[in-house]
């Protein structure tokens, strides 16, 4: 086996060594009447060129994705990824290491992750970053968890235009600690303040709010962040599209007190749903509630500027059962990517592609108005995500956007069964479309 | 391993101390309890006011790689705390039973010292 | 190194510039000027080529498993095989859209399903849920599962046995579950002391979570009864399956009597770490905890052979996370099974138990191992007989990195009165007898030099980029992003030397 060096005659002469006449002799702890006493009923090995060929007509089996581009997001965003960042990525020193816990050995790493936070620092405005939950889901369930240790209450408020994954998650992370839960109902394209100011109460522990929400829309934070704040609750902004944080006013602006971020859109591949990421951002005076790992800078014996892993004594390694969190394995190499996707971008660069994923989906939705097979069922400002009414079938509009390789919008209905979303389509438009390709686009639901 | 014991003071099981003095008890960690723990870091903030039993959990202390809750060793109400731990947490590791105190609490139970360590009893415990 | 905020310089770009700006859409007449930031974020003004040479440079700094040994017990660092990099890196895979219709992703679900079978023939269970991202992740699904369980069956248990051997992930994956942790001493064979096990258990508990072999690195002699005594009193057996490397075809935890298993394909199942993730902690289980799975699975129809996501039910825990799984982390492992098939994966066991075991021969009169018996796949040293010395388990890991090793996994696992000043060493299979031959004859001369010379593993690490670090400072004076080390710039004073190497 090519993965394993030793060969039989090597293998031999170190259990001599040991002491032993045979392997079996190192597995008699394990009991008899629990030892496989078969072999394993799998495949027969497969040689290298017979594996490639094996898993890519697997892939076959899927449509060609790299080619169709998707007019649906709904948390998972087609970006252009640069060259640069992938070549950087097959670097093994950034992907064969295991968690940076020595940090001799782990410069790369620590210091790539200390310039993670400093960015996302920057784009959110707040001044603590846990760069890497597993994903958005679990980042906005963490921080609920967050909300209620720092503030003991019992009541967690939930915007309907949160990700219904993501609504499904923070139920299921809760459902054990005696929480209570209220979803507030979905009227428009934004969070009603009038209905959250009725549900506010003193046992309210947070309010969780999508910015720019499942349908795109840009929520009014700042008012919203005021009722909460005016009734000693904390506010969590959740956000999936991480590009609109080029563009849009940032959460440490409005006062927000948690953010949690899914970073997919700064240069990760889609990969069907994962592995993706997130972080956590929030206050200095909540850093010991945070979960999960964080890099911080401090010297060496020489004098040295180096990075830590720090604030430990959170942790499940040293806290065990009383640790902010279980969570241990993160996604780090993503942090890595996003690292240098934003490295790349730079200031202008991240401007630029974010305002160009602003004025495409708005390009589009103008285009679908003028043909008049399309109507806006509720006006509101949104980012890259809108949603729009189509008068005809919508089972043919999916075949002819397929037959022209573009992965149609989500059909809203499947998430928000209301008679009125009927025939509601929620489009996706990044920088990846090009002019041409959106007028095809509307020429085609047009007809 | 450092573990210095200081004459006149009570010790618990726990590794905390209390020196009494009329109605008062100071207390801390001992120097055992600093040298297991190594470079203490963090020390949460303890409130004026407090109202603590014996064996109550009055802070926690953290040092790099651990955690340690810091049980109060007599029941009563805290009427000074030690601001300077909170800025200097080395004070602990440093002088454990002088600048690196936490608490002075008006004992409601005295009688309650019958029941810890003297230091003798306590060097002998931690040996 | 200078960070990248650093290197900054005005009017350098990174990115290619897009040609049509939109100019005919204008940005104040579709959106209030109030949800708008007023300035451009500041970022860094850098070339491609600054990006590359600084993330090149950082690289340097770094040790993988490419570099040599990385004997963290545990962790299992084996090599990770660059064909299943290309496999999980196929367009058709990568660029997949996790909400396209079904019938637009078969290959990507066929690859899940198969999966699933694979898996539950190498550890006997009955079907997995490939949603977990990490392994704890996969406990606090198999955690939620099993409270789950014993709710939807009238019970009320709430405790939950936990090895003082265990990761520290077990613990907190129960606290979240809202259990209370009842820890278990190990007998003075490193294994579950059967009589507190049993006292322990009773009809509030839960069950017992347990890795086998442990984080000594010992097979549990008494699985037999363990799992009699856990399932006589209606508990549930979950298995961590960080340690599943030394157990490929020769012992399945679905046969010992485990009843959820998680298992870490970043470990066993050569997908990399990648500094810490992503990895996949996918979650096995029996039978009759199948309706308790997140929701949805990957169900086939049989009449039309099309693949499709099924809702687990009302019984599900629900959603652990956004999408289905790790995806890219499933088609490695998927790979990697295949390249190996049933002999392959039965000599990757083997062949990391006789290294773990012949480590532990040639180094166990330098190291007292906590329990002096054979091992699985990883062997637990200490390092206390050099305490007298002035040494530190510390001082011995950090020498090893000035003769080109990774250090093992240290001050893990921790309980006394056995398990302390721990080295745990785990070689997997990937290593050759050669390169353990030069780990084992360096950590005899490091165990020469401690006695002979003890500063030379005091003032250890001077042969990588930085020294040790002041870890104590970190906390005390947290400085977590680049503005916050400006705020501090005049009290740090950095000279040119000491951010510029």
């Amino acid at each position: 086996m090519r993965y394993i060096p030793s060969t039989s005659e090597q293998q031999k002469e170190m259990l001599k060594e040991i002491g032993v006449s045979s392997f079996e002799e190192l597995l008699t702890s394990i009991p008899e009447n629990v030892r496989l006493k078969k072999k394993l009923n799998l495949p027969p090995a497969l040689p290298e060129n017979e594996l490639e060929e094996n898993i890519a007509s697997i892939a076959q089996k899927n449509i060609d994705f790299y080619r169709m581009k998707p007019l649906i997001g709904a948390g998972a965003y087609r970006h252009f990824i640069p060259e640069a960042e992938k070549a950087l990525l097959q670097r093994e020193e950034f992907w064969t290491c295991y968690t940076p816990y020595q940090p001799e050995l782990s410069q790369g790493t620590l210091q790539a992750i200390f310039e993670f936070q400093s960015h996302i620092s920057r784009l959110t405005k707040m001044e603590v970053v846990i760069p890497s939950i597993f994903d958005g889901a679990s980042a906005t369930a963490e921080a609920v968890l967050m909300s209620i240790r720092l503030t003991h209450k019992e009541k967690i408020i939930i915007s309907p235009l949160l990700h219904p994954h993501y609504r499904e998650t923070i139920k299921t992370y809760v459902e054990p600690h005696n929480i209570e839960i209220v979803e507030l109902p979905l009227q428009d394209g934004a969070t009603s303040a009038d209905m959250l100011k009725q549900s506010l109460d003193n046992n309210t522990a947070a309010i969780v709010v999508q910015s720019p929400n499942f349908l795109g829309g840009v929520e009014d934070i700042q008012e919203i962040v005021e009722i909460t704040h005016q009734n000693d609750a904390l506010f969590i902004q959740v956000i999936v599209e991480a590009m609109s944080l080029g563009l849009l006013k940032s959460p440490g602006n409005m006062n927000v007190d948690i953010v949690a971020g899914n970073t997919q859109s700064f240069g990760l591949d889609l990969s069907f749903g994962g592995p993706h990421n997130a972080f956590l951002a929030t206050k200095k005076e909540y850093v010991r509630q945070l979960p999960g790992r964080i890099v911080g800078e401090t010297k060496d014996r020489d004098g040295k500027r180096v990075f830590v892993m720090t604030l430990r004594a959170r942790e499940q390694d040293i806290r065990r059962e009383k640790a902010t969190s279980n969570i241990c394995t993160n996604h780090n190499l993503n942090v890595m990517a996003g690292n240098i996707y934003l490295s790349l971008l730079g200031t202008e660069g991240l401007y630029q592609y974010s305002l160009l994923n602003f004025k495409k989906a708005h390009y589009l939705e103008k285009e679908l108005l003028k043909s008049g097979k399309f109507t806006n069922p509720f006006p509101y400002p949104y980012f890259n995500e809108f949603l729009i009414n189509y008068q005809g079938n919508i089972e043919e509009l999916r075949k002819r956007l397929i037959e022209n390789n573009f992965i149609p919008p989500l059909s809203v209905w499947q998430f928000y069964p209301e008679e009125k979303f009927r025939q509601s389509l929620l489009f996706a438009v990044t920088e990846i479309f090009s002019r041409d390709e959106l007028n095809k686009i509307s020429n085609l639901l047009s007809q | 391993m450092s573990n210095k014991v200081l004459e006149g003071l009570f010790y618990t099981k726990n590794d905390e101390w209390v020196k009494v003095e009329d109605d008062l008890g100071t207390i801390g960690i001992s120097d055992y309890a600093q040298d297991q723990l190594g470079d203490i870091v963090y020390v949460e903030e303890i409130k004026k006011g407090t109202i603590v039993n014996q064996g109550d959990i009055i802070t926690t202390v953290e040092s790099v790689k651990a955690v340690a809750e810091v049980y109060s060793p007599i029941s009563g109400e805290v009427i000074e705390a030690n601001h300077t731990i909170i800025d200097e947490p080395s004070h602990i590791n440093g002088d454990p039973y002088g600048k690196g105190w936490f608490a002075k609490i008006k004992m409601s139970k005295p009688e309650e010292t019958k029941e810890l360590m003297n230091a003798s009893d306590y060097g002998d415990y931690r040996k | 190194m200078k960070l990248i905020f650093e290197k900054s310089f005005p009017g350098r770009i990174g990115f290619s510039k897009p040609t049509d700006l939109f100019d005919d859409i204008k940005l104040e007449e579709s959106i209030p000027i109030k949800y708008l930031e007023k300035n451009k974020k500041q970022l860094t003004e850098v070339s491609e080529v600054d990006v590359i040479r600084h993330f090149t440079k950082l690289s340097k700094f770094n040790y993988g498993v490419d570099d040599g040994l990385y004997p963290l017990g545990s962790c299992t660092m084996k090599y990770n095989p660059r064909i299943n990099e290309k496999m999980a890196g196929l367009a058709n895979f990568s660029y997949a859209h996790p909400l396209s219709f079904p019938d637009m992703a078969q290959g990507s679900l066929e690859l899940i399903y198969r999966l699933d079978k694979l898996l539950c023939e190498i550890t006997g269970m009955d079907k997995y849920t490939m949603a977990p991202a990490s392994g704890a992740h996969g406990e606090l699904t198999g955690v939620l599962i099993m409270r789950k369980y014993f709710l939807d069956h009238g019970e009320k248990r709430h405790k939950m046995l936990i090895p003082d051997s265990a990761h520290g992930t077990n613990p907190a994956s129960a606290a979240m579950a809202e259990f209370e942790v009842v820890e278990i001493k190990s007998n003075e064979n490193g294994t579950v002391d059967l009589e507190s096990l049993s006292h322990a258990m009773d009809g509030e508990t839960v069950g017992l979570m347990l890795t086998n072999p442990n984080t000594v690195g010992l097979y549990d002699e008494g699985i037999e009864s363990i799992q009699k005594i856990i399932h006589d009193k209606g508990g549930l057996l979950y298995y961590d399956g960080a340690n599943l490397n030394a157990s490929l075809g020769i012992i399945r935890p679905g046969d010992a009597g485990f009843d959820v298993v998680h298992l870490n394909l970043h470990k066993t199942f050569s997908t990399p770490h990648g500094g810490g993730g992503p990895g996949s902690g996918v979650v096995g289980v029996k039978s009759r905890l199948i309706p308790y799975l997140p929701t949805p699975v990957v169900a086939l129809e049989e009449s039309s052979g099309k693949y499709y996501f099924k809702d687990v039910g009302e019984k599900s825990i629900g959603m652990i996370r956004s999408f289905w799984g790790n995806f890219s982390v499933l088609v490695k492992t998927f790979a990697w099974i295949l390249s190996l098939g049933p002999e392959g994966l039965y000599e990757c066991s083997k062949a990391s138990i006789i290294n773990a075991n012949y480590v532990l021969a040639k180094l166990k009169e330098y190291y007292k191992p906590a329990y002096d018996r054979y091992c699985g796949h990883e062997c637990t040293l200490t390092g206390r007989e050099y305490k007298k010395y002035g040494i530190k388990t510390l001082d011995i890991a950090k020498r090893l990195m000035d003769y080109g090793f990774h250090p093992p996994t240290i001050y893990f696992p921790h309980f006394e009165p056995y398990a302390d000043e721990t080295i745990m060493i785990e070689p997997p299979e990937s290593e050759g007898k050669e390169v353990l031959d030069d780990f084992i004859n360096t950590m005899i001369a490091i165990s020469k030099e401690a006695k002979e010379n003890p500063e030379l593993l005091t003032s250890a690490p001077r042969r990588t980029p930085i020294t040790r670090t002041d870890d104590a400072m970190a906390v005390r004076r947290p400085i977590l992003t680049y503005d916050d080390e400006l705020r501090l710039k005049d009290e740090l004073n950095y000279q040119e030397k000491d951010i510029n190497f």
